[in-house]
């Protein structure tokens, strides 16, 4: 589904280039749940905004859905976005003048989608995030777990090819924090594609591979093995 | 303290160059403006606030019925105000100043403004006198006082009094120098006291001379003016009867009835109902609409400063939180803000002053008056100015700012906070129905003036001059002046005609300049109707290319049109109602004359009045030929220049060189009746533009301010997929709601006050639908230009930046 190939990243300053990426290749598949892990800087939220297309890479070659990226304009670049990717960031990002219900609707806004299926499908996810009692609230009302959940909502709305979580949990007590992974475990077991960046071990263990990053480069990635032990909160 | 409070206002003023600039511009312009009005203001308000009778000086106007005020009166109240108790002199005067030239050993000076009056003028106008004294200066009819402008002009280092001067042939003593010491109502170059030979002459004319009255208590002048008026509806109307051999009764339903009216001297330049003295009315409507216009701009510039500070100081909580933790009580904080606006408010000021100096020329030319910045009351207007400023402008912000909560605003998330934002909202309405108000103002003003410069006034003047003719006054001393004057006029008439290039020749009383406001008794079936009466020489009507409605010219062929033949214009004919009106007679003074045509209605007076109702005759009807001052002389089109030049040659070698040779277009004359509103009009687009400038500064930072705060949420919409048209649409979606409910709000203003300025107007424009149309549609285009460049520029940046570090 995504294949990136030698990609680079460059951030020029006037006396300094700094390469935040040197040469990356992946290939994700569908139906993959990926984290990458790797210290403070390495770049990985580097790769997955430019995954994201919401930044651009300096070189290489990056397809998603056999379509080149590299090179698309802002127009193409935004309607690629609002077609196949989700995205849920640590910090929320939900529009505080908006109430959840608006929040959650506003991809099928931008993908023209008619006023009667919105309403439908936004009560519909609503109800299976458990926020449904919530749609009229405002985002500044709710806990962190439940802004998540709305973000997740949002991301979901659309039915995105890939969901691209930024520390999904980084904002999150651990209690809040297992009910979000345990969430996107879900959504991979039906089928999504995800793509997720993180700190925590705890959190790349419910994924099914995990790429180590370290100064611009992957330099291992393995497959893991979860057990899950249904006896443990 | 005070040093840091600049080093960080110079920080701020540093880094927002333009809006800061902007700002002090905008607050400036709006200064300006009052001060452009508070001048004018200050200048009409102390007209004759000098004179300290001013109170006890009344003017006495009659109104004869259908709007006529006149300020002349008769000489018969003189017996009944001379025994009057409450009244302690009276005075005479003539209305207007005459021109004419002085010479003092052989030496000639024109001089302007010299008024006739009776020897205690000085009581009446006590001004400063210089040299000689107030009591013998006009104590005969050789006496003449001048002002110390004139006594430099025509004397220089010598002492005038007691010299001989020559004016009209006579000759006068300076008997006192005299200096006005502020705007009067009453401003000679020169005063003599020859009224003796005139109130001689005119006992019995019910309307003669300018009536001051001097009243020892002005809350008993009641008792006066009714018996005035009771000498007018009384004892007049019984004399007039017996002479025309009616009834009282039958006399007082032709006359109608006259009021009477006392105005203190006081009320004269502002307040009256006529205009009763020579230096004539101000204009308190268009005074009044300059006044508000001014303080609604600066409103204006004070909403965009309010705005912008409010605006700004989010971008200022942090320094505000951090003053706070270090010990800045809230009552420090709201210091320090006002302590900015201070320093903006001075700033403005001064550049203000600048603005004002530099255009005062434009400005004195346009109210044609010699304003300059000086005087305690402008000063102290001034700080007054200042102050308020302070206030409004500083007040709000500082307090505003005060009350950001320390912790919220640390934290860091205060950034998007809604705090006055509806306020902020608000007064962007405010400017927007204030734009809207100037757009479609200026647009009707626009229209109405087009309309008078383009509406068809009944003759065409562009051909034809009018060039002022005067004779030597010994050419009135003559036995049978009229034929005199009437042969003279007739010579220069034959010698005209023979120049290349003139078509004709001819004359007429009558002038397009707006000033003529005589009124003639005409009698038709023993009604009397009050019209104006046109005496003129044959071939005016062609001239002018005034068309002959029914029956005929004046023909010179027949010797009865210049005996008994008169002429009507249509809007007499429908006031006397006359059926098959050729044939018919009328009574005009006490002449009988047939009417032998009706010509079709045309302007003479300013287009502010309906076009009166007229009669013509010719010059010979009546012995009116000495009052001829004019010839009116139409010119080919092609040659005109040198036609001028060449009637200007003959005019010096043949008819005098006493006074300079003067000529006008009659179209040009016309004109100027209603220049003042075409300046109206210019001030009022000038101001539209400062107006609209001021409120799309304000759009434009509010609008920079409000997407500053949105750009998280347009980076989160980005990062969602909305592209750029959906962005800009969402981002200026807000801004088209203000401005139309800005226009809506505006509407009814809009519709009233023009409709109370049109009703200025005998002819005017109905107001359409067009200029709010255009209006709304400029106000649209200009906000959507601001709001989407702005917005444009919001969808471009860099998404993560928002994203990620909040």
């Amino acid at each position: 589904m995504i294949t990136i190939q030698n990609l680079t990243k460059i951030f020029r300053t006037e006396e300094l280039e700094t390469s935040a990426l040197s040469g990356i290749n992946l290939q994700i598949n569908e139906g993959d749940f990926l984290s990458i892990m790797g210290p403070s800087g390495c770049g990985k939220s580097t790769l997955l905004n430019i995954i994201g297309l919401l930044d651009s890479a300096s070189d290489g070659s990056y397809t998603l859905l056999n379509q080149e990226m590299i090179g698309l304009k802002e127009k193409g670049r935004s309607s690629v976005r609002k077609e196949n990717i989700g995205f849920i960031f640590q910090n929320f990002n939900l529009i505080d003048e908006l109430s959840v219900y608006d929040n959650i609707e506003l991809p099928l806004i931008y993908n023209n989608v008619k006023a009667s299926d919105r309403k439908l499908k936004v009560e519909g996810i609503a109800e299976k995030l458990n926020i449904a009692h919530r749609l009229k609230h405002y985002p500044q009302q709710l806990s962190g777990g439940q802004q998540q959940r709305v973000a997740v909502a949002r991301a979901l709305i659309n039915d995105p090819k890939i969901i691209l979580a930024d520390e999904p949990t980084g904002n999150l007590d651990s209690k809040n924090g297992n009910e979000v992974m345990e969430l996107l475990t879900d959504l991979h077991a039906k089928g999504a594609t995800i793509l997720m960046v993180t700190h925590s071990d705890y959190d790349a263990s419910f994924s099914q591979r995990t790429i180590l990053m370290k100064d611009g480069v992957i330099f291992s990635e393995k497959s893991n093995q979860r057990n899950v032990d249904v006896f443990k909160v | 303290m005070l040093h840091n409070w600049i080093k960080i206002f110079i920080y701020h003023l540093k880094q927002n160059k333009l809006f800061s600039f902007l700002n002090v511009l905008g607050l400036s312009i709006g200064i300006a403006g009052l001060i452009f009005a508070l001048l004018y203001w200050n200048d009409e308000h102390s007209y004759d606030q000098w004179n300290p009778e001013k109170e006890h000086v009344y003017q006495v106007l009659v109104d004869i019925g259908e709007g006529q005020v006149w300020s002349d009166c008769s000489l018969f109240l003189k017996p009944v105000l001379d025994k009057d108790t409450n009244v302690e002199s009276i005075m005479y005067a003539e209305s207007w100043y005459q021109k004419d030239k002085i010479i003092y050993n052989g030496k000639k000076e024109f001089i302007d403004k010299i008024i006739n009056v009776e020897h205690d003028f000085f009581s009446f106008f006590p001004f400063k006198i210089i040299k000689g004294d107030a009591i013998s200066a006009l104590k005969d009819d050789s006496s003449i006082a001048i002002s110390d402008d004139i006594a430099k002009r025509v004397f220089g280092d010598e002492n005038p009094i007691g010299k001989q001067v020559k004016y009209l042939d006579h000759r006068f003593v300076v008997r006192a120098v005299y200096q006005i010491p502020g705007n009067s109502s009453i401003a000679p170059n020169a005063v003599v006291n020859r009224m003796k030979e005139l109130t001689a002459t005119y006992m019995t004319a019910p309307f003669a001379f300018k009536l001051l009255i001097k009243v020892k208590d002005p809350l008993k002048i009641e008792n006066t003016r009714k018996s005035l008026e009771k000498l007018y509806n009384y004892d007049f109307i019984i004399r007039v009867a017996k002479e025309a051999g009616f009834t009282p009764e039958e006399m007082a339903k032709k006359i109608g009835h006259f009021t009477v009216f006392m105005e203190p001297l006081s009320k004269a330049r502002l307040h009256s109902v006529a205009d009763g003295y020579p230096e004539g009315r101000g204009n308190y409507q268009f005074l009044l609409i300059m006044m508000s216009l001014s303080i609604l701009i600066l409103i204006l510039s004070i909403v965009n400063y309010i705005n912008l500070a409010t605006a700004n100081a989010i971008n200022r909580a942090k320094e505000v939180g951090v003053r706070k933790i270090v010990g800045a009580s809230k009552g420090d904080i709201i210091r320090q803000f006002i302590f900015e606006t201070i320093l903006m408010s001075l700033f403005s000021i001064l550049l203000a002053l600048v603005i004002v100096e530099l255009t005062m020329p434009h400005y004195n030319n346009f109210l044609d008056k010699n304003l300059v910045l000086l005087g305690n009351q402008f000063y102290l207007q001034l700080i007054l100015i200042f102050i308020i400023i302070v206030l409004v402008a500083g007040i709000f912000p500082a307090i505003y700012v005060s009350n950001f909560e320390t912790l919220k605003v640390l934290k860091g998330n205060f950034g998007r906070s809604k705090n006055g934002v509806g306020l902020r909202n608000g007064m962007l309405i405010f400017q927007f129905a204030v734009a809207t108000f100037f757009i479609i103002g200026s647009y009707i003003v626009y229209q109405q003036v087009q309309y008078l410069s383009n509406k068809d006034l009944g003759f065409k003047g562009d051909q034809v001059i009018s060039v002022p003719l005067h004779f030597p006054s010994s050419d009135y001393e003559v036995e049978n002046v009229g034929q005199h004057i009437y042969n003279k006029y007739t010579i220069i008439k034959q010698e005209l005609s023979k120049i290349k290039g003139v078509r004709q020749a001819s004359t007429g009383l009558m002038s397009f300049d707006g000033s003529d406001n005589s009124i003639t008794p005409v009698l038709y079936n023993d009604e009397l109707f009050k019209v104006k009466s046109i005496a003129l020489d044959f071939g005016l009507f062609e001239m002018l290319n005034i068309k002959i409605a029914k029956g005929r010219n004046f023909d010179r062929k027949l010797a009865s049109d210049t005996i008994n033949s008169v002429i009507i214009n249509e809007t007499a004919l429908k006031l006397m109602n006359i059926k098959n009106p050729i044939g018919k007679e009328i009574i005009v003074g006490n002449k009988n004359l047939k009417i032998i045509g009706i010509i079709k209605d045309f302007n003479l007076l300013s287009p502010e009045e309906k076009v009166p109702p007229i009669v013509f005759y010719h010059l010979k009807t009546v012995d009116i030929a000495r009052n001829i001052d004019k010839v009116f002389i139409k010119l080919d089109s092609d040659t005109m220049e040198n036609t001028i030049a060449d009637i200007e040659q003959f005019w010096t070698a043949n008819v005098g060189n006493e006074y300079p040779f003067k000529y006008d277009f009659v179209d040009k004359e016309y004109a100027r009746t209603y220049e003042s509103y075409v300046k109206q009009k210019n001030i009022f687009l000038l101001l539209n533009v400062v107006v609209i400038g001021i409120a799309l500064f304000g759009l434009f930072a509010l609008a920079s301010y409000s997407i500053q705060r949105r750009m998280k949420e347009i980076a989160i919409r980005k990062a969602l997929g909305a592209d750029t048209n959906m962005l800009l649409r969402e981002l200026s979606k807000q801004y088209i709601w203000y401005c139309m409910i800005g226009f809506v709000i505006a509407l009814f203003p809009v519709y009233y006050f023009l409709n109370k300025w049109l009703e200025n107007f005998a002819y005017r424009i109905d107001i359409s639908i067009y200029p709010f149309i255009i209006g709304f549609l400029a106000l649209m285009v200009l906000t959507l230009i601001v709001v989407l460049s702005k917005a444009y520029q919001a969808t471009k940046v860099d998404v993560l930046k928002y994203l990620k570090y909040e």
